[in-house]
């Protein structure tokens, strides 16, 4: 039996300066942004009937490059979205920002609109990275982001790449280190992989070995975990793990408003969820924007697709009211993933194994 | 009946039998300049991707000769590779006649010689013709004489003719006119006919090709098939222009289609006569002689579920390919599946290729070979056609190889390249003869060196210039051994081999090195073993995979991650599990790809 899951929110942001050569997210150099808050909030409008009573959980603002925003722009949003919501009393609102000069200035101004949590982009702190990387800030501007946001923020991430073009496990252990002594509460550490249509796919970097890569990742996780940042997912550490993104993994409910925004919705009455997507192009989302929504037709993969990231599993009552499917009707593809010891169960939960982590592909494929 | 000319054509691949067949069809208004599509007797389209002919097909033309008559011309196409040569001796027995085309550039070849000897054995008349005769390399003068010389017959008024560029084409057809006879045989006699082809088609049930010999064949007459005493009532018969054409009636000396209601698939055999249900015809028609299958293999659906469809599609597959043979098969490894008997490698390509097609079957293919003739210590002869069949060593008195004379032709320039690849595979020379530029080489070889990668290889070594005609002549004590392959330890069945045993350690170690490129890397180490008996020969190991994460998180778009999902279980489709390891179709047959 399917029952309302906390509530989450993402708002979608297409702009960046520049686009980087890796990214495959719905970003956007150039164009008119005039209108695109209105527009957000009339979006959400559109989406309120999904709410059935529930108030928020957390927000996450990702894009492109929200931290573009003005201080203006950002107040207007979020005198908007206070009026037509109820948040948690410990609601988690993550922004996503750049760590440029342009964005430290404002850390001050995000955290007085109400913002609570900042994931940095700082993917490397080795200059030749960044370039090769296309990202328009140095390694100083990086540091000095973070130190900024460890003043005024009481939870910040720092996202890490590895398996960069010409990097060694050392170098990539210094970048962690680095990140490890500004003190944050959170690292994404995670690898850099090559996504189709991107410049990358066009004109590939010279990346490391797979071997080399994987070595590098093994490396990191012992590095991170000497530090005490626990790997609670796949490529997620921290002291202080993520409410948003552990809605997600917990296939939880979200509405994604912006530009391309993907959203998860449970409709308790009619016992069934659906997935709703926004018009992608800035342009269309901003002069005549079109919501499309399907129907969830094979919740149990979609679950493990999620849950099966994070390190302690779900229990399986998670999994009948989330999914609203049982565990016997999946009985004979948990005993196969036991049996290629990828998945592990203790009690009524169920947990992948560190083998299952590594094949987590193959593990995932089982329930497709 | 006078003006009625049944003839094939007989011609090395690429020499231009297809481009001149479709020249004919032009030349006589068969198709519309629109219908035309290059090479339009060749259907199917493994026949197109390969360009070569497998099936035969047969195209009736209205042709207005020079001296004012019209003729019916009954043109039977033929394949020409030599795997297919029992095909090419099923059309010829429908024809008075066939036209001999030879490059004018690249001479004799031959497989053209040993069709043009089957034509000749059944007292067809030859009318030669050199065609690409507009290429800068065309020699006339030197491939008349090597007509003539080769195959001994008369060649000197040839038509030169070129198929690409329209030339010649008429002269060709009033060649047919002239020198092919017209059929013989009664109208008023009862019905004797015979099958030179038969399909299943979905809609009319059995299709069949037939020359009718004596007799008339229309709507509702009432016919027998003569061997297995089945009546039918004839539904309609017609022509190929090439398009289906119905007519009021097959007659004498005619060939055509028949459609007779027949659904049982195995309910007009190729081969079989035809004759009439009432004052039937007391003896069959030679029909040709039954084709033994050479090469044995074993095919097994990826899925387990599809193996009735399997055994389906192979039932309609056999009813137009007769020298397809199978039998169940099980495998350890593999589950159930068929041993399949096939005519040669090309053969069997194409019938796993028409299988996953036209069938749309995954399948897996074990590596080919031969039937063995295994005297027991008791005195009992075994034949053995897969390495599985084998009796224990201890039982075996003697071990016996089939053994083909091979009839190979190639220009001068390349017989030492050609001796030496013979050589490697255990060949003994039986005569060499020097015919100008062309040299005769004849060798006797164990026929399962020739099974596996010999006319590749042939064709390599010769860049192109030689060809081979082959025959079984007898089976010959051998030292061979079985050669196993253990995949962690455990042996597979499906990959186990008949090989000799000097070349035992060799091969073993090359097949696990190749092997090992073939396998992907896996959740675990997976080890490749080749042994003899309990003896360990070779091994290679294919290095576990580390890591398969994608680790990205996609802002809640999963659509992105379920198509890398699909992909990688696409990929897995392709490959069967024995025991734990994944194995892709390709590595069963990787002994193919080792020299």
């Amino acid at each position: 039996m399917l029952e309302l899951p906390p509530l989450s929110l993402y708002i979608h942001y297409p702009w960046c300066v520049k686009k980087c050569p890796y990214c495959d997210f719905n970003s956007h150099e150039n164009g008119d942004k005039s209108g695109y808050i209105e527009e957000l909030l009339i979006d959400l409008d559109e989406d309120l009937s999904y709410i059935q009573s529930r108030s928020i959980h957390s927000i996450f603002i990702g894009g492109g490059t929200p931290s573009l925003m003005s201080e203006k722009d950002l107040s207007q949003l979020f005198t908007g979205l206070r009026q037509k919501l109820n948040f948690d009393q410990d609601i988690e609102i993550t922004l996503e920002t750049n760590p440029g000069t342009f964005e430290i200035e404002k850390f001050k101004a995000f955290k007085k609109i109400g913002i609570n949590r900042l994931s940095i982009g700082v993917q490397s702190f080795n200059n030749q990275n960044l370039k090769v990387l296309g990202r328009i800030h140095s390694a100083q501007e990086a540091t000095k982001a973070c130190i900024e946001a460890s003043k005024i923020f009481d939870n910040f991430n720092i996202d890490l790449m590895y398996g960069l073009q010409g990097q060694s496990t050392v170098e990539c252990l210094s970048d962690l280190q680095q990140a490890i002594d500004l003190n944050p509460t959170h690292i994404s550490f995670y690898q850099l992989t090559i996504e189709p249509n991107t410049l990358f796919a066009k004109f590939p970097p010279l990346l490391p070995k797979d071997d080399d890569i994987w070595s590098m990742g093994e490396a990191g996780v012992n590095l991170l975990e000497q530090h005490g940042f626990s790997r609670y997912e796949v490529s997620a550490y921290s002291k202080q793990p993520s409410k948003h993104n552990i809605n997600y993994w917990e296939f939880g409910d979200y509405l994604g408003i912006g530009a391309g925004a993907h959203g998860k919705i449970t409709l308790i009455d009619d016992q069934k969820m659906i997935r709703t997507l926004k018009s992608k192009a800035p342009k269309d989302y901003i002069e005549n924007r079109k919501k499309t929504t399907e129907p969830i037709d094979n919740p149990a993969f979609e679950f493990m697709l999620n849950a099966l990231r994070l390190k302690e599993g779900f229990d399986e009552s998670l999994f009948t009211s989330r999914t609203g499917g049982s565990i016997p009707s999946i009985h004979d593809k948990l005993n196969q993933a036991k049996d290629l010891g990828l998945l592990k169960q203790r009690g009524s939960k169920l947990y992948p194994t560190q083998k299952g982590f590594d094949f987590l592909n193959d593990l995932q494929a089982l329930f497709l | 009946m006078k003006n009625i000319r049944n003839f094939s054509i007989i011609a090395h691949i690429d020499h231009g039998k297809s481009t001149i067949a479709d020249r004919f069809i032009q030349f006589c208004g068969g198709l519309s300049d629109r219908e035309m599509s290059e090479q339009v007797l060749d259907s199917m389209d493994i026949e197109k991707e390969r360009g070569i002919t497998i099936k035969s097909q047969s195209v009736t033309l209205d042709y207005k000769a020079n001296n004012g008559e019209i003729y019916q011309l009954n043109f039977i196409d033929t394949p020409g590779h030599v795997d297919f040569s029992y095909e090419v001796s099923r059309s010829l027995s429908a024809c008075e006649g066939a036209l001999l085309i030879v490059d004018a550039s690249q001479g004799v070849e031959a497989q053209t010689v040993a069709n043009c000897y089957t034509a000749l054995e059944q007292g067809l008349e030859v009318v030669a013709v050199l065609n690409k005769i507009d290429l800068p390399a065309a020699e006339p003068e030197r491939v008349i004489e090597e007509i003539e010389d080769v195959i001994g017959i008369e060649a000197t008024d040839a038509v030169h003719a070129s198929a690409k560029s329209g030339i010649g084409i008429q002269d060709i057809l009033e060649q047919i006119v002239e020198k092919i006879p017209a059929p013989e045989g009664e109208i008023e006699a009862p019905i004797k006919a015979l099958i030179i082809d038969s399909w299943f088609d979905n809609y009319l049930g059995v299709v069949s090709l037939i020359r009718v010999f004596d007799g008339e064949i229309k709507a509702k007459t009432k016919i027998k098939i003569f061997s297995n005493g089945d009546e039918h009532s004839v539904d309609e018969v017609g022509v190929f222009t090439p398009k289906r054409v119905k007519t009021d009636s097959l007659k004498a000396g005619e060939v055509g289609f028949l459609i007779a209601n027949i659904k049982n698939i195995d309910g007009a055999p190729v081969g079989d006569t035809i004759t009439s249900a009432k004052n039937s015809v007391t003896e069959a028609l030679e029909g040709f002689k039954p084709v033994q299958p050479r090469v044995f293999a074993g095919i097994f659906p990826i899925s387990g579920e599809d193996y009735e469809k399997f055994r389906d599609a192979l039932a309609k597959l056999r009813l137009n390919d007769a020298a397809l043979q199978y039998e169940p098969e099980s495998s350890d490894a593999l589950g159930f599946g068929f041993r399949i008997g096939f005519l040669g490698l090309l053969h069997m390509e194409i019938v796993q290729e028409r299988l996953e097609r036209e069938y749309d079957l995954d399948l897996i293919t074990t590596a080919p070979t031969v039937i063995y003739e295994i005297l027991d210590t008791k005195g009992n002869i075994h034949h053995v056609d897969s390495p599985s069949k084998m009796p224990d060593n201890q039982a075996i008195a003697e071990f016996r190889e089939p053994i083909i004379t091979a009839n190979i032709l190639v220009t001068d320039e390349y017989v030492g390249a050609v001796i030496s690849l013979c050589i490697e595979k255990r060949g003994m020379q039986k005569s060499i003869t020097y015919m100008g530029r062309q040299v005769q080489l004849v060798y006797e070889l164990p026929l399962n060196e020739v099974v596996l990668d010999f006319f590749d290889r042939l064709k390599s070594v010769s860049r192109g210039f030689a060809s081979m005609d082959y025959q079984f002549t007898r089976y010959q004590e051998s030292d061979l051994i079985r050669l196993d392959i253990m995949i962690n330890q455990e042996p597979v069945d499906a990959l186990a081999l008949i090989i000799h045993r000097d070349d035992s350690v060799r091969k073993g170690r090359d097949l696990a090195e190749k092997m090992k490129e073939l396998i992907p890397r896996q959740m675990f180490d997976v080890a490749i073993q080749a042994c003899i008996g309990v003896k360990i020969i070779s091994r290679a190991n294919v290095k576990a995979l580390r890591k398969n994460v994608t680790a990205k998180c996609y802002g809640g778009d999963v659509s992105r991650k379920r198509k890398l999902l699909d992909k990688q279980k696409k990929g897995k489709k392709r490959m069967r599990s024995v025991g734990r390891v994944d194995i892709p179709q390709e590595a069963f047959l990787a002994v193919l790809h080792i020299d």
